[in-house]
């Protein structure tokens, strides 16, 4: 391996060359260390005998800095030094424009990262851009490695029969959004554009037959160009300057957890723009999230028919068209992950297509949750949703379970209970779940008192029990720490942080995580409230390192009365023998527990 | 860009602490910063009085989505 000099140019300050001196020699590197209070013309000297590959000069004084340092480079320049050996340096007192304008080759502030070290040491940095180094090089699979194996048979004998009964239930039927999916998968295939698109020979025909199954505005929109109540058409001209923007910047960053590793960070976006969003991307990936999930405004799940073209509005929630999802995912880098939603409305089969043909890498699914509160009519998401677990097995994504029905006051069994059904249909359908219990302070939980002492030992219990149950990959959202947070951007980073920190200590895979804007309801999520929470975990991640939460014994009781509760709802449901049924009936959630079923697209479900 | 308040990509918060006898004080005090500092779309954040004062965080939305954003266009265009 190389030889590298390591020196202080600082009477007492020599803590940043030791710390390099054991990481260096770790990797295999041959490192010379010399004492504190070490002159110049000595460092240069032993630099002559013995001929590293690079010399690292640390400097934490202020005091005569740019003397001391410029003699050094002069002193290696005349010794003949920097043909073949590699001059840095770093410290509190070093800026980027002093080293380079001393001549140094690479100047390190801030905290030390050793990989940039390295890859100076190796020849790979360029002082001038230091992004050339990539931090992420591809897309980590949240759901390698698992069997997804279930470890209680009784679990899983009661899902099959619920799931077998349901696959029966679906045969034979349709819905205006499966015959919608089935044109618009026929013309993506034939075509590849939009029905508005005048180059395409066909468009006009599809576009008929596709609004025959549509709701009156998307038919208005499509037949008359009207726009719905406060969507704006962005221009050519808009995006093209956010396109000339994006060029410019690379958010390639470190990844949160020290050292890489689990879990992976997501990150909600939907401000109404799709400019914006990518703005607002680009900052996450800054500061180090992995993914990102899109939402949709709910006025666009509860009409039949999407939309198309670039479209914004100045309401939560960004509007789904192909073209919005092909914009936002252009702004992204290669490797972050990227999450659609389209489980809670009247579009769920053509948004996994949409999704699927923009780049998705994840879809979201769960059909007892959007069937309830103001999401679908559970006979219409019963069908769509099996629809559209085939779409997700057919393009190899894996779809995940959001549990946000907690936030309405069901208790998490019954929320469970719905999340496994969902694992088993998708098992069975070809597809890779991801089930995702909501780390939080509920509803169910305040009234009931179960979370007075601590947050640790419910979350913990809550992600524990599905360890009991299924070899899965675990996902807590969405996102945690869900009615902890306040409008104190310093309490909400925080909390947020520390749920994150806990799910981390407790071997999730993923986690996604909320802007210090989470509780403040009067104005979009801003771009600093995103860095506020990133940067928090950051650090909350780097304090925990390896080390964990130890819950207390009350944790083993609940997660122990959690799985006899979801065994109780499971045996309910598969008792009823019909599970839209027993959606209605209140089986996954009453209307005691501040649930009822979803109305929208009521007696939509035809015989196909 | 014109301005430099252009670049700002959506809100502007502003933290400070203010003397005050109770939480309304504080909120008017809020109220008539923004109204001083003359920005658009002002609102109270966040308030919190303990004692002798107050810790405000006050917001103005000078770019909301869905809107045209300054940010876009590079200095020498507008």
């Amino acid at each position: 391996m190389k030889k590298v000099l390591l020196a202080a140019l600082d009477p007492v300050h020599d803590n940043a060359v030791k710390l390099l001196n054991r990481k260096l020699s770790e990797l295999g590197y041959q490192t010379i260390i010399l004492p504190p209070g070490v002159h110049e013309n000595e460092v240069i000297e032993r630099a002559v005998q013995e001929q590293p590959a690079a010399i690292l000069i640390s400097r934490t004084l202020g005091y005569q800095v740019a003397e001391i340092l410029g003699r050094l480079v002069d002193l290696a320049e005349a010794a003949g030094l920097r043909e073949h050996t590699l001059l840095g340096v770093g410290g509190m007192a070093i800026t980027r424009e002093l080293g380079a304008e001393l001549g140094f080759d690479a100047t390190f502030t801030g905290e030390l990262d050793i990989e940039e070290v390295v890859a100076f040491i190796e020849g790979k940095y360029l002082a001038e851009n230091r992004q050339k180094i990539r931090f992420r090089h591809e897309k980590p699979d949240i759901t390698g490695g698992y069997t997804y194996q279930f470890k209680d048979p009784r679990i899983e004998h009661l899902l099959d029969q619920i799931t077998d009964q349901i696959l029966e239930w679906v045969k034979g039927k349709t819905t205006p959004a499966i015959e919608r999916a089935k044109i618009r998968l026929a013309f993506l295939e034939e075509e590849g554009g939009n029905f508005l698109d005048s180059n395409h020979k066909r468009a006009g025909e599809y576009l008929e037959r596709y609004l025959k199954w549509c709701g009156p505005q998307v038919q208005a929109f499509y037949r008359e160009g009207k726009l719905p109540e406060g969507v704006r058409r962005l221009n050519a001209a808009e995006v093209a300057k956010l396109m000339a923007r994006l060029k410019q910047t690379d958010c390639d960053s470190p990844r949160l957890p020290p050292g890489g590793g689990k879990p992976l960070v997501f990150v909600q976006y939907g401000t109404g723009c799709p400019l914006m969003d990518s703005i607002h991307i680009k900052t996450v990936e800054a500061w180090g999230a992995d993914g990102v999930l899109h939402f949709d405004p709910s006025w666009g799940a509860q009409q039949e028919g999407l939309l198309e073209g670039w479209l914004s509005h100045q309401h939560d929630g960004t509007i789904l068209t192909l073209e919005n999802l092909r914009l936002i995912r252009s702004a992204m880098q290669p490797t972050t992950l990227w999450n659609v939603r389209g489980h809670r409305g009247l579009n769920t089969p053509e948004v996994q297509i949409l999704a699927a043909t923009a780049g998705a890498d994840l879809l979201k699914i769960n059909i007892p949750y959007g069937a309830t509160a103001g999401g679908s009519d559970p006979a219409r998401l019963t069908v769509d949703g099996v629809y559209s677990l085939r779409l997700a097995a057919q393009y190899g994504l894996p779809f995940d379970i959001p549990g946000n029905d907690e936030l309405s006051g069901v208790p998490p069994h019954k929320t469970f209970a719905g999340m496994l059904v969902m694992v088993m249909l998708g098992l069975k359908l070809g597809a890779k779940p991801i089930p995702k219990p909501l780390l939080c302070y509920s509803p169910y939980m305040q009234i009931e008192g179960q979370m007075e002492d601590n947050y640790v030992d419910m979350n913990t219990a809550k992600l524990e029990v599905w360890r009991e149950i299924v070899d899965a990959p675990l996902w807590p959202g969405e996102p945690v720490g869900f009615m902890t947070h306040t409008a104190d951007r310093i309490q909400s980073a925080v909390t947020t942080a520390a749920h994150v920190a806990l799910a981390a200590s407790l071997g999730v895979d993923a986690v996604t995580m909320a802007s210090s804007d989470e509780a403040y309801s009067k104005g979009a999520i801003s771009a600093a409230a995103r860095v506020d929470t990133l940067r928090a975990v950051r650090d909350m991640l780097r304090f925990m390192g390896n080390s964990r939460f130890q819950a207390t014994p009350r944790a083993a009781l609940i997660q122990e009365q959690l799985r006899n509760e979801v065994i109780a709802v499971l045996e309910k449901v598969a008792q009823r023998g019909d599970f839209v049924a027993a959606i209605h009936e209140g089986l996954f959630g009453n209307q005691q527990d501040g649930l009822y079923a979803g109305r929208v697209g009521r007696d939509t479900v035809m015989i196909a | 860009m014109k301005r430099t308040l252009d670049q700002v990509v959506d809100a502007l918060d502003i933290e400070t602490f203010v003397l005050c006898g109770d939480e309304e004080e504080a909120r008017q005090i809020g109220e008539r910063l923004l109204a001083e500092l003359n920005l658009p779309h002002g609102d109270i954040v966040f308030l919190e009085f303990n004692g002798c004062g107050a810790r405000l965080r006050l917001r103005s939305y000078l770019h909301r989505p869905g809107q045209g954003y300054p940010w876009l266009s590079p200095q020498e265009e507008s």
